[in-house]
This record gives C-alpha cells, sequence and structure tokens, in this order.
C-alpha cells in the first residue's frame, strides 16, 4: 500500500521537471582517438527520449538546454558525458577506447595487480550484483557468486550470520572458516561482516589458492576474503539515499496439527500401539484435563491458533544515507546504515546503525595519509523458541482472566515466555585505521598502517520464575553477561615496482605486520529474587548465596610477522611469483614459536606468443597458471600449549576455601556429563595445523573479451591436525592436545562470463559458476591413544562426532578415514514391515520386529539387528553446487535473475516420524503403507537411513528488477526503484521445510525458509 | 627530506612495537606461579584430599568394597556397568573400575606434587612436616586402594607434568608398591602430630593406616591370597607390626579417639568431629556443586515420588530423608537376616525395609524395593544436596585391626565394646587364636558393613568365591583382583596387555 503511493509520488515530481525543460538545438563533432572525425557515436540525453547518432564527418545534433547532460556512447569505447554551457554548446568531444576488463585492478594481500597479470586463483564478486539484496552480514551474500566459495545461510534468525567456505572443510578442531581482511586489516572469521556497509564496498575479492593466501601466513589455509572499501571520485560531490523495506512470509506452511481431532486420534493410537492408556478418553493426569473424541467432536473444546500468538509478518527496514565527495588534495566517505531486522517470532529484533568514515588526504604531494572508521552498533533482542505448536486444544486464557497452564509444571505457554523472558544483547563496535602511503623515490613506495579494534558487547538475560521449572525452584534467573575485544595491528610494507628494459618487470614487496589481539569476559548469575518486577536490575537482590560470578580469564595473543613477495614478469608473458610469510604467535607451543609459509606460483599468457597472434581476433585472453604452496591454521586457543592447573572449592575449618593443583577440568563426559576430564598437561610441540595446496588454472577471453573463462583445479592437503590424545590413566590427565591428522580436498571449479547481448539500449548478460570439491579424512592419529573405534564388518576406523540427537540417543555424524567429513552412519531400513511377511530378523525384545515396524536390514546375516549391522548411509557433502546469473537491461530498466543449486548432499531429518504431517500417514492395518511405520509413543529410533533424504535443490534464488530516473539536476542526479524477490521457489524432493541446511547435513526442523519481497527506492544527489 | 623523518619515525616506532612471544599465563593457576606461600601449599594439599570429593572416587567405594560382595547389591534396573561388580564380570572395559583406577591416580598426582614443591621449598619446617606428612598418607592411602583392587600397577612418586613423564613403569611385583606405602606411612607417621581436624588426617591416621596395611600383609599372606603367597615376610613378625600400630591408635590418644558409645551419633551427620572418626571426608550440603556437597543419601533411600521419607528407630524417633532416592544400595536379604541378630542394634536401628510419614504412619503401597541402610541420612538435606559423607577410617575399624592383629587376649575388650555398643552378647571366651581372628573379621563384615571395607577382608582372607555367591564359579586367584583397565593397557607401553595383576 505505501509503496504504491511513494511511487505515485516519486513519478508525479519527477516527470515535470523533464517537460518543462527549455528547448535548444546543440551541435557539434566528434572524433577517434587517432583524432578523425568518428560515425555511429550514440548521443543522447539522459533522462529524456532525445537521442542523435553522428554521421560520417562526426557531426552530430540535438535538442538540449544548457545545464543539461549530454553523453556520448559507442561500443568497446568509454561513455562520456558533457554539460551543455551556458551559451548552449558544447566542446568538440574525443572518444577513448574503454579499458578491458582484463586491466581491471585486483587486491591481492599487500598490493593489487592487473587481473591479465594474476598468477594465483582470485575470484573477484562484482558488488552491484548484490548491492540491491538484504542481509546482515555482507558475506552472506555472497552465495553462488564466486566458484570455489561456499556459503551457507542456514538460521534466519534476525541478525544471524552465515557459515562460509573455500575449497572446503579441512579441519576437526580448528576453524574452517575464511578469513576477512577489510582494508588490510584482518578481522577474524568470516560469516558476520555487519560492520561494514555494503554500499561503501569497492569490491571483494577471494583468495582461494596458495599463491594468493599464504601471504596471510597462519591465518591464510582457509583461504581469505578481501573487502576493499570505496574512495570517492576526485571532484565529484554525491549524496546517496537508500532506503529498502523487506516482507518476509513463510515459503511452506508450518507443520503443526490444525485438526485437533486429528491430533488427539494419533495421541491415543500412538499410547494404544505403546501397550498404554489412551490420553484423550475424557480423564485428568498429572494435573492435566485430556477430553475424549466425543467431547473434540461435540466442539467443546477450543481449536486455538497458537502460530498467531506467536508469529508475526517480518518487515525489515534497512536506510543508507551516504556522502562521497573528494578533491584533488582529499577525498571523503561518510555512510551511515540503519538496519532493523526482524524475525518471525513476535520481539525477536536485531537493530543496528553503521558509521563508516573514509577520508584520504595528500599531505604532501607524494605522502598520502588515509584513514577508515566503523561504529557499529547493534542491539539483539531474542526471543525465539515459542510454542507455536502447542496443543491446539488448550485454551489461551482461563475463566479468570489469566493465561491458561496445563498444569503446575506447564511452563511453555508462548504468551509466558513472551512477556517474561528477557534476553538483550547490545554491542559497540569501534573499528579506527589510519595508514600512509609515500613515494620514497619513483618505484618505490612505503605504506605503514595501524588499525585499532574495540568491541564489546553486554547481555542482559531475566528468566522470571513463571517462564520454567529451574527459574521457579530458583526465584528468578538474573544474568549480566559482559563480554570485551580489543585488536591492534601494526603493519609495514614496501614496494618496489620497475621495469628494466622492455622485457623484464619485477615487483618486489616486503613488510612486517605485529598484532595484538585480547579478549576477556565477565559473566555473573543471581539467582533467588523476592519477585520479578526488577528483573535483573539490582542483582543485588538475588539471595546471596545463589549468586555466581565467572570471568572468562583474560586471552591475550600476539602475532609477530615478515612477509614479502617478489613478481618478475618476463616479455609480459611469463609470469613468476613467490611469496614468504614467516609468523610467531604466542599461542604456538614453546619449540615451534615460528612457521614458515612459502609459495610459488607461474603463470604463462599464451595469447602473447607471435605464433598466437593468428587468433587474435577471437582470442583476447589465453593464460595458463600453476601455483603450490604452503599455509597454516592456527587453530589453537591461547594458553592450550601450556600447563594449567584446576581449582575447586572444599569446605575446610566450617568454611569454603579455595584449592588448587594440577589437572584442569578440559571438559565433562559420560551419562549426563557426570563424569570429568581431565586436562592441564603442557604440550611445548603444539603447532598450526598445515595445508599444502596445488592449484593448475587457466583463463580464457574470447571476442574482445566479451565471453570470459576461468577454470581451476586444486589439491589440498591439510596435515597436522590438531587432535586430542588420550593419555593413559595412571598419568592423571585425560588428554592432550597434538597434531595428528590429515584431511585432503580436491576440486574443480570454473566461471564462465558472457556479455552475449551489448548495445546501447540492450544489455544481456550471463554468469555461471560450478564449485565441486571432494572432502576426504585421510588420517585420524593413532587409532587407540585417539580412541577411535573399529566398523565390525569393513575394520573402517572411525570417530563419532556433531551434536547429540535425543531422537536416536547418538549423534548422527561420524569423522571416518578414507570417508568424507561428517558422514552418516546407522542402520538400513528397507521399508516397513507387513502383516504376515518375514521381516528378516528376530527381535529378542520381540518389539522391532512387528507389522507397521521399520524394517531394518540385517547386513551380517545373524537374523538380529545389532550394532555390527551399521554401516555408512550418507553424506552430506554436495557433489557440486552452480548458480546462474542472468542480467538483462533495457535503457535504464534491468533485470536480474539469480538461481542456485546444490547437489548431491543427504540430509538427515531430525524427528522426521514426529511431524504431525508424517504421523498423519502412519502405518496401519488397514492402511499398510510401505513409507510410513506405525505409531508408538515410545518407540526407540534407531539412526537409519529412513531418515536420510536428498537434500539437492535448485532455487530461484533471487529476480531483481530496476528502474533508474535519470535527472541531471544539479540537485537531483538520479533516482532510481527497485525490486526483488529473494527465495522465489525451490526445486527438491527434500521432505522438510528447506534443504539449506548446516555443513553437518543435520535437518533440525525449525520454520520454513523465508521468501523475502523487497522493495528499495535510491536516490543520488 | 621532511617526510622522510615523519616516515621513517612512524615506521620505526611501529616495528619497536613487536616484542617477546613467550605467552604468559593469566588468570589461571600454574606450575610457574603456585606452591610459593603456606597458603597454596596449603591450597595444594587440600587439592589432593579433594579428589576423593569426586562422584568416580567417592561412588566407588561401595561399587569396589561393597557391591562385589556378599552385603550389598543394585537394583536391577540401574543403568551401566554396576551389574558387572556385583556379577563379578569386571573387564578391563568396565567403566566404573576405569574411573576408580583413574581417580587413584589422581590423587596420587596432586600427592606427589605437594611431596614435591612443597618438600623442597623454602617452608618452615613445622609447616612443611605438616603439609607433606598429610600428602604422603593420601598417597599411601590411594596406592593402598590401588593394590588392593588391582594388584601390580604403575609406580610414580614424581609428579607428572610432561608428555614424557606420561607412561610410569609398572611395579616389579606388589612388594615394591607396599614398600611405598610403608614408607610413606612410616614418614607420615614422624612428620605428623596428633591433630583431630574435620575432613583432614593426623598422626592417629597415619598409623591407623599403617596398621591397615600390614594388617593387609600379614592375613593375606596366612591365607594365601593371590600376590602375596611369594611375599617374603614373617606372618607373626607383621601381625605383630599391624598391632604395635593399631595399639597406638587405640590407647595413646584418650579423650580425642575413643568409641562413641552411642552407635546412632556415629551415623549423626552434623557430628563429623565424633571421636570414632579418625578420617571422615570433608563435604557440605552449602556446597554448589556435586563434590562440594554429596548425594550420598540418594543411592541408598528408597524413592518416595519427591515426598520426604521419615525413618522410624527404636525409641519412637523419626529421621527426615530425601523423599527423591534413587535405592540403588540394596542390601541382601540373607546378609541383614543370617549376619545379624535381631536384637543387634546395627540391624535394628541401621537397616530398615518400611519408610513412614512426617507423622509416623507407614507408607503403603511401600516403595521400597529391599532393605536399606539408614548409615547415611541427612535429615537437612537442600533439594539433592546433603552433608552425608563416607567413613573413611573409624576408631572401630583400627579397634577390630588391632584385636585381629594382638590376639584374643588385647582383643576380646575391644571385640565386646563394639559388640556391647550394639546391644549384643559378649564374644565366645576362649577362642583359639585362629578362631578369634576368624570371629573378628566376622565381626567386622557386621560393624563395618556398608563402609567400604568388605571386598578387601574378603580377599585378605581369600574367602571371596566361598562367600559371595556370584563369584562361586572363580577361583580365588581370579577374584583377587580387577583386571587393569584397558586405556592403561592400551596406552601405557609399560603395562603387559596379558598382565595378570600379581
Amino acid at each position: 500500500m505505501n509503496k504504491k503511493i511513494l511511487i505515485t509520488l516519486l513519478l508525479a515530481a519527477v516527470f515535470p521537471l523533464v517537460a518543462a525543460a527549455q528547448n535548444n538545438t546543440v551541435s557539434g563533432t566528434v572524433f577517434d582517438v587517432d583524432g578523425t572525425p568518428m560515425a555511429g557515436v550514440s548521443i543522447v540525453v539522459p533522462g529524456t527520449q532525445k537521442g542523435a547518432v553522428s554521421d560520417e564527418n562526426g557531426k552530430w545534433s540535438i535538442d538540449a538546454s544548457p545545464g543539461e547532460k549530454v553523453q556520448f556512447w559507442f561500443i568497446g569505447y568509454e561513455t562520456i558525458e558533457q554539460t551543455v554551457g551556458p551559451d548552449g554548446t558544447v566542446p568538440d568531444v574525443t572518444m577513448a577506447v574503454s579499458a578491458d576488463v582484463l586491466d581491471d585492478v585486483v587486491v591481492v594481500g599487500y598490493g593489487a595487480v592487473k587481473k591479465s597479470d594474476l598468477t594465483g586463483s582470485v575470484a573477484t564478486v562484482k558488488v552491484d550484483a548484490i548491492s540491491d539484496l538484504s542481509a546482515t552480514s555482507v558475506d552472506g551474500l555472497l552465495q553462488g557468486r564466486a566458484a570455489g566459495l561456499q556459503v551457507i545461510n542456514s538460521s534466519q534468525d534476525p541478525g544471524a550470520g552465515a557459515t562460509i567456505r573455500i575449497r572446503g572443510n579441512s579441519s576437526i578442531n580448528g576453524s574452517n572458516t575464511p578469513l576477512v581482511v577489510v582494508n588490510g586489516f584482518p578481522m577474524g572469521d568470516a560469516g558476520a561482516l555487519t560492520q561494514i556497509n555494503t554500499s561503501d564496498i569497492e569490491s571483494i575479492e577471494i583468495l582461494k589458492d596458495a599463491s594468493a593466501s599464504a601471504i596471510y601466513g597462519s591465518r591464510g589455509a582457509n583461504g581469505v576474503i578481501l573487502v576493499t572499501t570505496k574512495n570517492a571520485d576526485e571532484g565529484k560531490t554525491t549524496v546517496t539515499v537508500k532506503h529498502q523495506t523487506v516482507v518476509s512470509t513463510l515459503s511452506a506452511p508450518l507443520d503443526i496439527w490444525y485438526d485437533p481431532m486429528l491430533m488427539a486420534q494419533v495421541s491415543n493410537e500412538e499410547m494404544v500401539n505403546a501397550g498404554l492408556n489412551p490420553l484423550y478418553i475424557g480423564q485428568t493426569i498429572g494435573g492435566i484435563y485430556y477430553p475424549s473424541l466425543l467431547e473434540i467432536q461435540n466442539g467443546e473444546w477450543s481449536n486455538t491458533d497458537w502460530t498467531k500468538l506467536c508469529l508475526r509478518t517480518p518487515v525489515t527496514n534497512n536506510t543508507t544515507v551516504s556522502l562521497n565527495s573528494a578533491t584533488a588534495k582529499s577525498s571523503l566517505n561518510l555512510t551511515a546504515n540503519y538496519f532493523g531486522d526482524r524475525g518471525i517470532y513476535k520481539k525477536d529484533n536485531y537493530d543496528r546503525l553503521n558509521i563508516n568514515l573514509g577520508f584520504t588526504y595528500k599531505i604532501l604531494p607524494k605522502l598520502t595519509f588515509s584513514t577508515f572508521n566503523v561504529f557499529s552498533l547493534t542491539n539483539r533482542q531474542v526471543c525465539n523458541g515459542l510454542e507455536y505448536g502447542r496443543n491446539p486444544l488448550w485454551p489461551v486464557y482461563a475463566e479468570d482472566g489469566s493465561y491458561w497452564k496445563a498444569g503446575p509444571t506447564d511452563f511453555s505457554h508462548p504468551l509466558v515466555a513472551l512477556e517474561d523472558k528477557k534476553d538483550k544483547t547490545k554491542g559497540r563496535d569501534f573499528l579506527v585505521s589510519a595508514a600512509f602511503d609515500w613515494e620514497i623515490i619513483k618505484g618505490l613506495k612505503a605504506h605503514t598502517q595501524v588499525d585499532y579494534r574495540y568491541k564489546n558487547t553486554i547481555q542482559d538475560i531475566y528468566l522470571s520464575r513463571t517462564t520454567s521449572q529451574d527459574a521457579f525452584d530458583n526465584g528468578g534467573i538474573a544474568k549480566i553477561n559482559t563480554t570485551r575485544y580489543q585488536d591492534v595491528l601494526t603493519e609495514t610494507y614496501l614496494t618496489f615496482d620497475r621495469k628494466f628494459g622492455e622485457d623484464h618487470h619485477l615487483t618486489l614487496m616486503a613488510g612486517h605486520s605485529f598484532n595484538y589481539e585480547q579478549n576477556r569476559g565477565l559473566y555473573t548469575t543471581a539467582r533467588g529474587f523476592v519477585n520479578d518486577v526488577l528483573g535483573n536490575e539490582d542483582m543485588n537482590a538475588s539471595d546471596p548465596e545463589l549468586r555466581q560470578i565467572y570471568n572468562d580469564g583474560y586471552y591475550v595473543s600476539k602475532l609477530l610477522s615478515f612477509y614479502g613477495r617478489a613478481n618478475y614478469s618476463l616479455k609480459d608473458r611469463y609470469l613468476f611469483t613467490l611469496t614468504m610469510r614467516a609468523d610467531g604467535s604466542t599461542k604456538f607451543g614453546k619449540n615451534n614459536k615460528w612457521g614458515f609459509f612459502p609459495s610459488g606460483a607461474v603463470s604463462w599468457k599464451m595469447h602473447k606468443e607471435p605464433w598466437m597472434q593468428g587468433a587474435s581476433k577471437w582470442l583476447s585472453e589465453l593464460k595458463l597458471r600453476a601455483s603450490y604452496g604452503i599455509s597454516g591454521n592456527q587453530g589453537i586457543n591461547s594458553y592450550q600449549t601450556l600447563d594449567r592447573y584446576g581449582s575447586e572449592k572444599f569446605y575446610h575449618n566450617g568454611a569454603w576455601t579455595t584449592v588448587i593443583g594440577p589437572g584442569y577440568e578440559a571438559g565433562r563426559t559420560g551419562a549426563n556429563d557426570r563424569y570429568f576430564v581431565w586436562g592441564g598437561i603442557m604440550n611445548p610441540d603444539l603447532r598450526w595445523e598445515t595445508t599444502a595446496q596445488a592449484d593448475l588454472g587457466i583463463d580464457a577471453a574470447f571476442f574482445n573479451s566479451r565471453l570470459r573463462l576461468t577454470a581451476d583445479f586444486y589439491y589440498k592437503n591439510t596435515y597436522n591436525l590438531l587432535r586430542e590424545k588420550y593419555l593413559p590413566l595412571s598419568s592423571s590427565y585425560d588428554k592432550i592436545w597434538v597434531n595428528d591428522g590429515t584431511v585432503e580436498n580436491k576440486g574443480f571449479e570454473f566461471t564462465i562470463d558472457g556479455d552475449i547481448i551489448s548495445t546501447r539500449d540492450w544489455t544481456f548478460s550471463a554468469g555461471l559458476v560450478f564449485s565441486l570439491n571432494r572432502n576426504k579424512v585421510k588420517h585420524l592419529g593413532d587409532a587407540i591413544s585417539s580412541g577411535l573405534s573399529t566398523d565390525e564388518r569393513t575394520g573402517m576406523l572411525y570417530e563419532v562426532t556433531g551434536p547429540a540427537i535425543s531422537m536416536f540417543n547418538q549423534n548422527a555424524s561420524i569423522l571416518a578415514e578414507g570417508q568424507p567429513m561428517n558422514i552418516f552412519y546407522g542402520y538400513r531400513v528397507d521399508g516397513i514391515i507387513q502383516e504376515g511377511q518375514n521381516p528378516g530378523f528376530i527381535d529378542p525384545t520381540a518389539l522391532l520386529d512387528r507389522p507397521g515396524e521399520l524394517k531394518y536390514v540385517d547386513l551380517d546375516g545373524d537374523f538380529a539387528i545389532t550394532s555390527k549391522d551399521r554401516c555408512i548411509i550418507g553424506d552430506p557433502n554436495p557433489d557440486f553446487t552452480a548458480s546462474l546469473n542472468l542480467r538483462a537491461s533495457w535503457r535504464q530498466l534491468s533485470l536480474s535473475i539469480f538461481l542456485y543449486g546444490v547437489f548431491g548432499n543427504d540430509v538427515l531429518y531430525n524427528g522426521y516420524t514426529y511431524s504431525p504431517r508424517v504421523k498423519a500417514k502412519r502405518w496401519t492395518p488397514d492402511n499398510p503403507t510401505n513409507d510410513f511405520p506405525s505409531l508408538n509413543s515410545i518407540r526407540q529410533y534407531q539412526l537409519s537411513d529412513y531418515f536420510i533424504q536428498d537434500g539437492s535443490f535448485l532455487r530461484i534464488q533471487n529476480i531483481s528488477l530496476s528502474y533508474e530516473f535519470l535527472i541531471g539536476k544539479k540537485w537531483l542526479e538520479s533516482i532510481r526503484l527497485y525490486g526483488n524477490i529473494d527465495n522465489l521457489y525451490t526445486f527438491t524432493r527434500f521432505d522438510g521445510y528447506d534443504p539449506e541446511v548446516g555443513l553437518d547435513g543435520i535437518y533440525w526442523g525449525g520454520y520454513p525458509k523465508f521468501r523475502k519481497f523487497t522493495a528499495g527506492i535510491e536516490i543520488l544527489f | 627530506m621532511r617526510h622522510y623523518a615523519i616516515y621513517t619515525a612512524i615506521a620505526a616506532i611501529l616495528a619497536l612495537s613487536a616484542c617477546s612471544l613467550q605467552e604468559k599465563s593469566y588468570g589461571f593457576y600454574s606450575g610457574d606461579n603456585f606452591y610459593k606461600t603456606e597458603e597454596d601449599a596449603e591450597s595444594g594439599l587440600m587439592y589432593a584430599y579433594n579428589a576423593l570429593n569426586y562422584l568416580e572416587y567417592l561412588r566407588g567405594i561401595w561399587y569396589v568394597g561393597d557391591i562385589p560382595t556378599d552385603d550389598m547389591y543394585p537394583k536391577s534396573d540401574e543403568p551401566g556397568d554396576i551389574h558387572m561388580l556385583e556379577n563379578w564380570t569386571v573387564t578391563p572395559n568396565t567403566e566404573l573400575t576405569h574411573y576408580y583406577y583413574k581417580y587413584c591416580y589422581i590423587g596420587i598426582n596432586r600427592a606427589n606434587m605437594v611431596i614435591d614443591r612443597v618438600g623442597n621449598g623454602n617452608f618452615a619446617e613445622d609447616v612443611r612436616n605438616r603439609i607433606v606428612g598429610e600428602a604422603l598418607f593420601l598417597r599411601a592411602w590411594n596406592y593402598f586402594n590401588l593394590v588392593r583392587s588391582f594388584g601390580v600397577c604403575p609406580v610414580s612418586l614424581k609428579p607428572i607434568s610432561s608428555l614424557e613423564q606420561t607412561t610410569s613403569p609398572l611395579a616389579k611385583d606388589i612388594k615394591e608398591i607396599y614398600d611405598i606405602i610403608i614408607k610413606d606411612c612410616s614418614d607420615a607417621i614422624d612428620m605428623l602430630e596428633v591433630n583431630k581436624s574435620f575432613g583432614r588426617v593426623d598422626k592417629a591416621a597415619a598409623q591407623g593406616l599403617l596398621a591397615k596395611v600390614y594388617l593387609t600383609l600379614a592375613s593375606s599372606k596366612e591365607y594365601g591370597a593371590a600376590g602375596y603367597r611369594s611375599l617374603d615376610i614373617d606372618v607373626a613378625a607383621t601381625y605383630a607390626l599391624a598391632a604395635e600400630q593399631a595399639s597406638h591408635v587405640v590407647g595413646d590418644y584418650e579423650g580425642i579417639y575413643g568409641f562413641d558409645t552411642d552407635l546412632r551419633h556415629i551415623y549423626d551427620v552434623n557430628a563429623p568431629d565424633g571421636p570414632e572418626h579418625i578420617f571422615i571426608m570433608s563435604t557440605d550440603r552449602s556446597g554448589t556443586h556435586e563434590g562440594m556437597y554429596t548425594k550420598i543419601p540418594l543411592q541408598f533411600l528408597p524413592n518416595n515420588s519427591s515426598v520426604p521419607i521419615f525413618i522410624k528407630y527404636g525409641d519412637g524417633s523419626l529421621q527426615k530423608g530425601n523423599g527423591n532416592g534413587w535405592g540403588v544400595f540394596l542390601i541382601n536379604d540373607d546378609f541383614v537376616e543370617s549376619a545379624f541378630l535381631t536384637t543387634d542394634k546395627r540391624r535394628t536401628e541401621l537397616i530398615h525395609r518400611t519408610i513412614y510419614d512426617q507423622n509416623g504412619i507407614e507408607i503403603t503401597p511401600s516403595p521400597v524395593r529391599g532393605y536399606f541402610t539408614s548409615k547415611y541420612v541427612d535429615p537437612d538435606f537442600i533439594g539433592e544436596r546433603t552433608s552425608a559423607r563416607p567413613y573413611l577410617m573409624r576408631f572401630s575399624d583400627i579397634a577390630l585391626v588391632l584385636a585381629e592383629a594382638a590376639g584374643p587376649e588385647t582383643g576380646y575388650p575391644l571385640v565386646n565394646a563394639i559388640r556391647s555398643r550394639a546391644g549384643i552378647g559378649e564374644l565366645t571366651p576362649g577362642l583359639s587364636l585362629a578362631d578369634f581372628r576368624k570371629a573378628v573379621i566376622d565381626e567386622r563384615k557386621r560393624e563395618l558393613a556398608f563402609e567400604g571395607n568388605r571386598l578387601f577382608d574378603l580377599r585378605r582372607t581369600a574367602s571371596v568365591t566361598r562367600t559371595v555367591q556370584e563369584a562361586s564359579s572363580l577361583t580365588e586367584d581370579e577374584a583377587a583382583f580387577f583386571p587393569i583397565p584397558q586405556r592403561e593397557v592400551d596406552l601405557n607401553p609399560n603395562v603387559p596387555s596379558s598382565q595378570n595383576n600379581f
């Protein structure tokens, strides 16, 4: 509704301006680069229908008034714009050949190179393709935008980040997430780059192979994402206002009980089948009344729609105002952005204000100062997990107007949780960066940079006694948690760039950096309040004996590095790159303080060979690349290599005293986590995980670079994996961290881009991105000391990993030698046991071999289902991912369609048989389906391939339409209106809401993926 | 030149900011910053005591000491490996013996650290003697548990703080371990004073422990228990050594240690400083997590759907207990009914089969699944938090050690004192030395029932298989020790996989 009014108003405002323009004929001549008159050049007045074409003598004329702009356009040339002077004339114009895309400059670590001179595997993401999309973090928008880059947006919570991988998973206990570097400042793990406004970003580069990423040494093994922010264009001042509103709807119906009668019937059936008494027979159990089916049928009970009480249609707003201004000496970029993200649960909110300030100033002709500053304020109010699937028979209110509770232990009324739970986190994230660039002599430049980041969060939690049994027993639970993070980086490097004669071009870079990080936290909990009025506002009002203070230490790490790179190009045909980085870290063990990370690459511009000149008409580029290098993954936490004592409280002389000594609680194990796991013994040899990577690539461009192809093969071997090893019991320690284990990734990826149509009015281009990765766990360390299990039939060594799944009473995934990471391990199921059918096994309890049960497959042929019948039942890693981006434009109207697909991955559907939709289709003697088991409320399910589904999908991820009104007035340059639809449709055989789940392939249910409708406006002044 | 200077200055400052990569610990204690002061030493010592408080070790007292014997059995639906202990099917992979074994060594390493750092540190002599003396006791205590449970096992007398030290050598025989225990106890006796303190040990405890050690050696040799047959000791002389140490405890500290005249007072959770308690575990219900407090009563008491239960005593008094017990540890009917006279107060006052409500009315239908003991009841429990403690060394235990070691002449009055407290008549007079010793061990069965002693008394008298029905298919040698846990065998190259423990 609002959108319509807005558009009408804008149109009304804009068109009279155009119509009011005075008519006046302007004429002139247009010349080619060599000074000859140029024919066929299109001349237009932007924002109007007026146009002309130059004749054979380069002459043209058009109607335009003083102050209006005239544009000159010819394919393969730069577009030139001239303003009609007060005297109504325009100077003669000389067209210039447009720079080839191959001459684009690509940012690499500690420098930039021409795209054509790249020797490593670096992908550049076109920022304009993603700038109209809505997401919390910039890096979450990169899904499908670069080959070899995997982005998973599995959480739809407001403010949620994304999971990002480059060329697969390579670590088990360390991080697998690429490093994000903004303007030379390493910001840590990718997936949560929320501080930088999309509209401030100039370019995003993905460093994939070792030649590109090894310059980041012990942090480069997972690849690097480089983000560079914009600088204003000289002599221009622009103000941009951009606003977008996103309305999210659920893309599928919720899987809950809509018909209370069916729910009650199913409930009774599953109780009776389990040999228990049915509930819905008109009885009170545990204080809860369960009406009989007849009572339900007679409509004596309510049919509450809990979703209406819990959920809403989320409307997210995103507003950006930016000011860009530059003179010959200085440039300023100031951007403010407000992002208000709303979740589907009422009161589940995320609000953020970002201010980015960039400033560059030429102090001296050869000395430039630049600074980049970020202020990011976030407010997260968590209100999720409201029970929208609550029993529809239960009313909302009791007769006295209070909330109706099913019994004294019913704490799950959604309105109670909505009103009485407080969970708010405020974040403050400040980043200040200052740099000097100095050209010492021609060809020798120095860059010095200092960065400081300060991040602080405060979390307020209060759980009223109405919200849980625990809170009720304790008289309210209040928490205040604070964390603080500081990061200082200093960096200086010199770059020497010189051509020796025609054939030799040498670039040398050497530098050093020092990075100091500090992390600390304070967590306080108080319980036992007189009432819930103040919440956590006065922690002192709690029971003094029930207070806990816990400070999460003080983690300091320092990283001292020296690095260098040499680029040598011979005859602009043979390119060589060598890089080296030495990292010394406080985190590494005493005996391994320094790590060295070398890499090398060669590339050959074949198309520049004399014998290839014949093909130059259609072949713009043909380049072969090869690289090899070693990079690291820090993995280790601060103090992990040191010995560490534990402490306990001991009752002595009538009081508690703190007692201290060797042995530190490193974790828990056993049922209910009742047993301690003891660590704390030092390992001075502990070091980084190492990745050796080889890459072979080809870059090709055809037809004046209108068709471009990049393809890469890679092989990554990650060894010295950080693993825990068991120690003999008599040592009094359970585990020690060691480097032992190997994972390999190999793959193939390519990108094809084509500018299929490119005329003045029409453009059509398409891009295809394809990534294929094969991951394999090669070695998990010594089988005995690593505590590996053995598959009884095949001898496969494995260890259990991933989250525990209560439905199966076990963890879903394993890491197995010779297999991809996180494969699923369990039983096979061959349909449902039918009446009179031999299930093929005998269950001693006589429960599992009855008709209606899952027909487990007795793999070892002993007529019993035992742990020996387990095998690999699924692989969550996709065979390949692909995306297709189609863009078309006609004058100022542009349309783009983006498709994204993941193929060949398995998803474990946790809770499948608990779903109302599935329960309704259950096996009964009258409905002898082979797809769904009978109902049974106490059946213990085994993890089996019955719960594994094909997670392949192809999604129409985004369709965008935009129109730009070129106004061309002094105070108003243009207005652009756009709209897009996210997640329009998903083609999949997966039975749940959405198959896009985490890397472990476990589907947890939740709610359907949003379909997002965005409307936006961008005004350029 | 101007900007050259500016630039160089900036770059130089930044370059100098780099500094040492040595990591300094912050916010936690380590070998570098601890054991410097007397308070540190005290704290480190109590950390060694605290090893006893962990669930894995604490429950091991009954898992090892009583469940495999004729006095107790676990409820049938208790999950886990407890039935392996009950049924004498313990393997190297049994979880509960694995944990018991592990915690013996955790106690030893904590004690070793105190002995090493305080023994060699700069402390006043009296402080050092007291702290090192108590640590020596604890080391001996843990090795004594190990050797009686597992036989020959790895030995380390130095704290373990590097990877190279984590594979301790195996003792070459049982004697090597006993030599360590005897030396530690003897040193502790020399270093400690008599200083009764709740939760801690003193000279009397060290003497009591040494007495038990000698008695174990003497009786094991006498009865030909596995592992002890080839020991080169003189049985009579070793009994005499046991008697000598026990006689100090029994005779030297009148007014400090002695018989508690009131049987129920021994088990009064609010009287841990009674004269009977030479060593009792320190714990209190005001703690915030298990280990600080215990849930021992829940292991013993029946489940009354969370409604507190009441136990009725002979004088009509009621004692409140947790109503949410798990009733895991049940007492064999046969043990109750054949070991005790019906008038024995240790049966009538300490073993029950009925529970009552707060008005003294019996709860029916009764949720009680078998006989249970009221030795571990805390009427002042807070939720699941209780102060109930295991009785690690009682005066009556050492008195019976003295009786058994010294024989009838010294022993009759001691045994009769215990019997009279229990309200039963005197022991048949005029028994021979051998018969008297048998009678004392029989008395231990009643007096120390459910206190973690029974298995060791059966093993040292080589009478497991004929006493415990579940062990009847084993040979006495097979029942003499539990197997060393698999993880030790797998990861410690000094422990052979075919280790037979003796």
